[in-house]
């Protein structure tokens, strides 16, 4: 039996905005509880929300990105169900007539790039918190993150396995945080993703039961989350059960999806409306500001990398790939002439760094001027590359700039001819046996005395300078 | 009214909580502010600086305007212990003009209701009557102008919530234009029909009302962005060639001889000065009750889903979980009317219900307006009676069938469905009580009914009346 | 109405009412609906809802925070919360 899978994927994408959707209160992430909480946030008796245009400009970007149609006039919904983090018993959020309708992405699937379409994309107030375990017998409510701007987007059922699920995530966060829409990150919440995952006989057109697992919060766990719930549908179908349709949590402890606490009513969200809010209008003009102000994209980026710093193309597409690399070497190759230098040390020594701590270079300690200061050095023969990769993991560590470092250590490369002579005279003097063995046809040797000439020099001598005058010496 | 100097601002608060205490009998407020209200007329005393004229003036407010440090009931359980950190803009403005709270007025649990009969601290009585309802669901308001207990007041109309209180106390009573007034700290019924309106005795103290409480609030979208004209500069215009509208579908042969009498007599005082009546259809008119009753209800259920025992206002003790300290809670703390409505919304809201009910509702209501629309090119503004009836004994209406109090809302409910500014002003007894006279102008348009309003006080004494207060 | 129905929209509404009232609360309920499914009679195809009064369009504001931070005053109205928490029974998901 051949099984297919068919994955429609909503993720909920968190506004990078200042203010909440429909109040003024801040949306910074991290502040003690209910701080970031006002009058109607707090769904006190007699408020009324307010619409944050930026939040508009922010979702009419995306869906201007994905090359979808922009409702001009779009309407906000209630959506009413009862939960200890949803204060009005109510979440604002659009129904029938939301900002953003179709569009597609890109993604690398297995043998190609992969077109996904876009059903469509709204606005909605993201709920507070609860926390569940911390407080004997109760359950503690922050309303810090309730009001916060969602924009949902939800895919067509058009991605066939975990993979691609991956792949589209990671276009969708690319493309969220180089359009100024969001952070995109996932530890923090500010990118969510609900898989909605079914299986069928391969070449049934029919969609089978589909589960939905909610909130998975990282790349890795979207993988295992689906991968485990194939599986287990498959199972289910194999043994001539039926699949049911219900809502899963992934345990990542466990690795496996399991069932929320059923309800025992179906929930009726009863969609009206919202008659506190009026029909929203963007009009031409503001339109055409957020089209005059539109970000570069990757594609635009890798183009101008060639063309202006003459990278090549696949350095131009690595580091043009994430935000925040591409900013980080926009704003280092302000402070140096060496861009070929400057990428081949960002794709590989630093890069390695930042993946061994999962994390992106602008949450690093390391600085644009930094490095390009450091390129310099190299450039400029300061210091040897060698020496760079040490005095790196300094700054990696630490945050100093290099020219710091190269003082407190004393790391300076001698450059000086004369110097370089004089120890190379001392190992000569030193190793006679090595040099008569040398003479006498072991070539191999040459390694031994720059490495002798290194270690005396605790590797700050010129490397080039070394093989020139050693040369010399040893003819 | 409000423009004597010949008594200071402390004298008056002192004689005005003196009146409250004595006629405490009514009923009609909920939480007094005596403390601040004395230490606010002694700074406006001392300040001596030139005075507008609602400085210094003892308003009540109705207890559905948030207050802030000043306990806010809606006069249900649920909110017994409420204490908002922070005022409406209506009251707020009102204040800032120089009014002084005397305190919160009882009123219908969350303005549910056309009697003053569902509330928590118990029913007001008609000043003119005792055991007789004051009307709804404003009573406490219109109870307390009325008993002269203060001259002006603040109430809610959703659908005649202001105007039939007015009529059935014998006072003045007028309902904006939706938006005209903002809707921010006024606790949410039906969020596209609530409008805040003053009451007063006269058409003239409800103009300087309005002058304060209305205005553009950028903290409610759904408040009119203009101007507000000063509704006092065309009061005094003659009705001369005024030409008023008669609703034909309003079958008024069907109401008590007397209440027919009375309108008949308005009627011809207006057309003594020189007014012209003219017969219009408003075709659709008689499904404003349904309408109404589909879209109030589905609003409010969901106004009222923030009452849940979690950030605030009653939590019932000794729940297992979290649904069961919702249940509680709001079953505890709602009254019977309010459970009634709250499940008609739920349900007109439901799936396999919505498009036959809420949104047929708004369909019709669509019908409505634009009957209005159309009739408002033939006439300046329409009359009818306020209410079918005059005051009714406690407990005489609805306890069988809540419909009869619904049909109690005939004629005003209307305006709140169009968003129309109304008013109703006292014009005479029925059966020794009072009956109301009902202006409906349009969008916008106060400054008309205020007028026409106006006119017909300058000209009768009916707004004059003062009840006895002898059993009281 | 049947009893499931009531039964539904009361969980719905987080409503339970009490047995001795139970029925005439369904046949209130019961005569309301008759009263505002007479609207059925009403020809409105081709009407689009009127969901507001006003023919106007919603007001939007900057994206600029200006908010008291009234944590102690929210707190404190709820009936179980502690310095930083309002705090409800143990959910369980």
């Amino acid at each position: 039996m051949t099984w297919e899978t068919v994955i429609g994927l909503e993720t909920h994408v968190q506004l990078s905005t200042k203010t909440k959707l429909f109040s003024r209160a801040s949306t910074t992430f991290g502040k003690s509880p209910n701080t970031n909480v006002n009058l109607i946030d707090c769904g006190l008796p007699g408020v009324l929300p307010s619409v944050n245009k930026e939040a508009f400009y922010k979702a009419i970007r995306f869906g201007m990105a994905v090359g979808a149609q922009i409702n001009q006039t779009s309407i906000f919904d209630r959506k009413n169900y009862f939960y200890a983090d949803l204060p009005k018993g109510y979440q604002i959020t659009q129904m029938d007539l939301p900002i953003v309708l179709g569009g597609t992405i890109d993604i690398e699937a297995g043998d190609g790039i992969k077109t996904v379409n876009i059903t469509r994309a709204h606005l909605e107030e993201d709920a507070g918190k609860s926390i569940h375990d911390e407080f004997d017998g109760y359950s503690a409510i922050d309303l810090n993150r309730a009001g916060t701007p969602l924009l949902e987007i939800v895919s067509e059922p058009e991605i066939s396995n975990a993979k691609e699920a991956v792949a589209y995530m990671k276009a969708m966060h690319q493309l969220v945080t180089y359009l100024d829409v969001s952070d995109g990150n996932m530890s923090e919440g500010s990118l969510r993703c609900d898989a909605n995952v079914s299986i069928r006989k391969k070449g049934d057109l029919e969609l089978g039961t589909r589960t939905e697992i909610k909130n998975i919060n990282s790349f890795k766990f979207i993988e295992k989350a689906i991968n485990y719930e194939i599986k287990r549908q498959i199972k289910v179908l194999e043994n001539g059960d039926t699949v049911t349709q219900e809502t899963r949590l992934y345990d990542s402890s466990k690795d496996e999806t399991r069932p929320m606490r059923s309800k025992e009513f179906a929930n009726d969200y009863r969609y009206f409306p919202e008659p506190d809010l009026l029909p929203v209008v963007i009009s031409d003009a503001e339109m055409q500001e957020i089209k005059d102000n539109f970000p570069e994209l990757p594609k635009g980026k890798e183009a101008r990398y060639k063309e202006d710093f003459g990278l090549s193309s696949y350095d131009a597409q690595i580091i043009a790939a994430s935000k925040s690399m591409a900013d980080f070497f926009e704003a280092s190759a302000e402070n140096t002439k060496n861009f070929s230098l400057l990428a081949n040390w960002l794709i590989g020594e630093i890069s390695a760094f930042l993946n061994k701590d999962i994390i992106e270079i602008h949450e690093s300690k390391l600085s644009p001027e930094n490095i390009a200061m450091l390129i310099n050095r190299i450039d400029d023969q300061t210091i040897s590359g060698k020496i760079g990769k040490s005095i790196f993991e300094e700054m990696y560590k630490s945050g100093s700039s290099p020219d710091e470092i190269i003082k407190s250590q004393g790391l300076e490369q001698i450059s000086d001819d004369g110097a370089i002579e004089e120890i190379i005279n001392t190992v000569i003097q030193e190793n006679p046996s090595q040099v008569e063995a040398y003479l006498g046809g072991k070539d191999k040797l040459f390694g031994f005395f720059v490495g002798q000439v290194m270690k005396l020099t605790q590797g700050k001598a010129n490397p080039q300078s070394v093989n020139t005058i050693l040369k010399e010496k040893l003819k | 009214m409000l423009d004597c100097k010949s008594i200071s601002s402390s004298e008056l608060i002192h004689e005005t909580f003196r009146l409250a205490k004595q006629y405490q009998d009514l009923n009609c407020f909920v939480t007094m502010n005596e403390d601040r209200g004395i230490k606010k007329a002694h700074s406006i005393d001392q300040a001596d600086s030139s005075h507008s004229q609602l400085s210094g003036i003892p308003m009540a407010q109705k207890d559905l305007f948030c207050t802030e440090g000043l306990r806010t009931t809606c006069s249900s359980k649920i909110l017994s212990n409420f204490i908002p950190p922070y005022t409406a803009t209506a009251v707020q403005k009102l204040e800032e003009a120089g009014s002084i709270i005397v305190g919160k007025t009882n009123m219908d649990e969350f303005a549910m209701g056309s009697s003053n009969e569902t509330s928590y601290f118990g029913n007001v009585h008609n000043p003119w009557r005792k055991g007789y309802v004051p009307g709804g669901s404003s009573g406490g308001s219109a109870a307390a102008v009325a008993a002269g207990i203060v001259s002006a007041a603040t109430g809610t109309d959703t659908g005649g919530s202001i105007r039939q209180p007015a009529a059935h106390c014998g006072i003045t009573g007028l309902k904006p234009t939706y938006g005209r007034v903002s809707r921010w700290g006024m606790i949410a019924f039906a969020s596209s029909l609530d409008q805040a309106g003053p009451l007063a005795r006269t058409a003239e103290d409800c103009a300087i009302l309005l002058n304060a409480m209305s205005g553009h609030d950028l903290k409610d979208t759904t408040s009119l962005d203009v101007e507000t004209p000063d509704f006092l500069a065309s009061i005094n215009q003659p009705v001369k060639g005024l030409k008023i509208g008669i609703i034909k579908e309003f079958d008024l042969g069907d109401l008590d001889s007397e209440v027919q009498a009375r309108f008949e007599e308005s009627k011809n005082l207006y057309e003594k000065l020189g007014a012209e009546f003219i017969e219009i259809s408003l075709p659709n008119i008689s499904a404003s009750v349904p309408t109404y009753y589909s879209i109030a209800p589905a609003e409010c259920s969901s106004n009222l889903s923030r009452f849940d025992g979690v950030r605030f206002g009653h939590r019932a003790d000794n729940t297992e979980d979290l649904n069961d300290l919702y249940i509680k809670s709001r079953s505890e703390g709602f009254g019977e009317e309010v459970k009634r409505r709250i499940l008609i919304g739920t349900y007109a809201l439901s799936a396999g219900y919505y498009d036959a009910y809420y949104k047929k509702a708004q369909q019709v209501r669509r019908l409505i307006k634009n009957d209005f629309e159309e009739a408002f090119n033939s006439v300046d503004l329409m009359m009818t009676p306020t209410s079918p009836n005059t005051a009714f004994a406690f407990g005489s209406k609805g306890a069988q069938n809540p419909i009869e109090l619904y049909l109690e809302d005939l004629f005003t409910i209307s305006s709140n469905l169009a968003g129309l500014p109304a008013i109703s002003i006292p014009h005479g007894m029925v059966h020794s009580l009072p009956s109301g006279l009902q202006l409906i102008g349009n969008f916008l348009q106060e400054d008309k009914i205020l007028n026409a309003a106006h006119i017909f006080q300058q000209n009768s004494e009916f707004h004059l009346a003062k009840p006895s207060m002898e059993d009281f | 109405m049947d009893q499931e129905t009531v039964r539904t929209i009361c969980y719905l509404a987080r409503l339970e009412i009490d047995k001795e009232k139970s029925e005439k609360i369904e046949n209130d309920l019961e005569t309301i609906i008759e009263l505002i499914g007479g609207l059925q009679a009403i020809d409105t195809s081709e009407v689009e809802p009127l969901y507001s009064p006003l023919e106007k369009t919603a007001l939007k504001h900057e994206d600029i925070e200006a908010s008291d931070n009234q944590k102690e005053k929210f707190l404190k109205n709820a009936a179980a919360s502690n310095k930083d928490y309002f705090l409800v029974p143990r959910v369980v998901e």
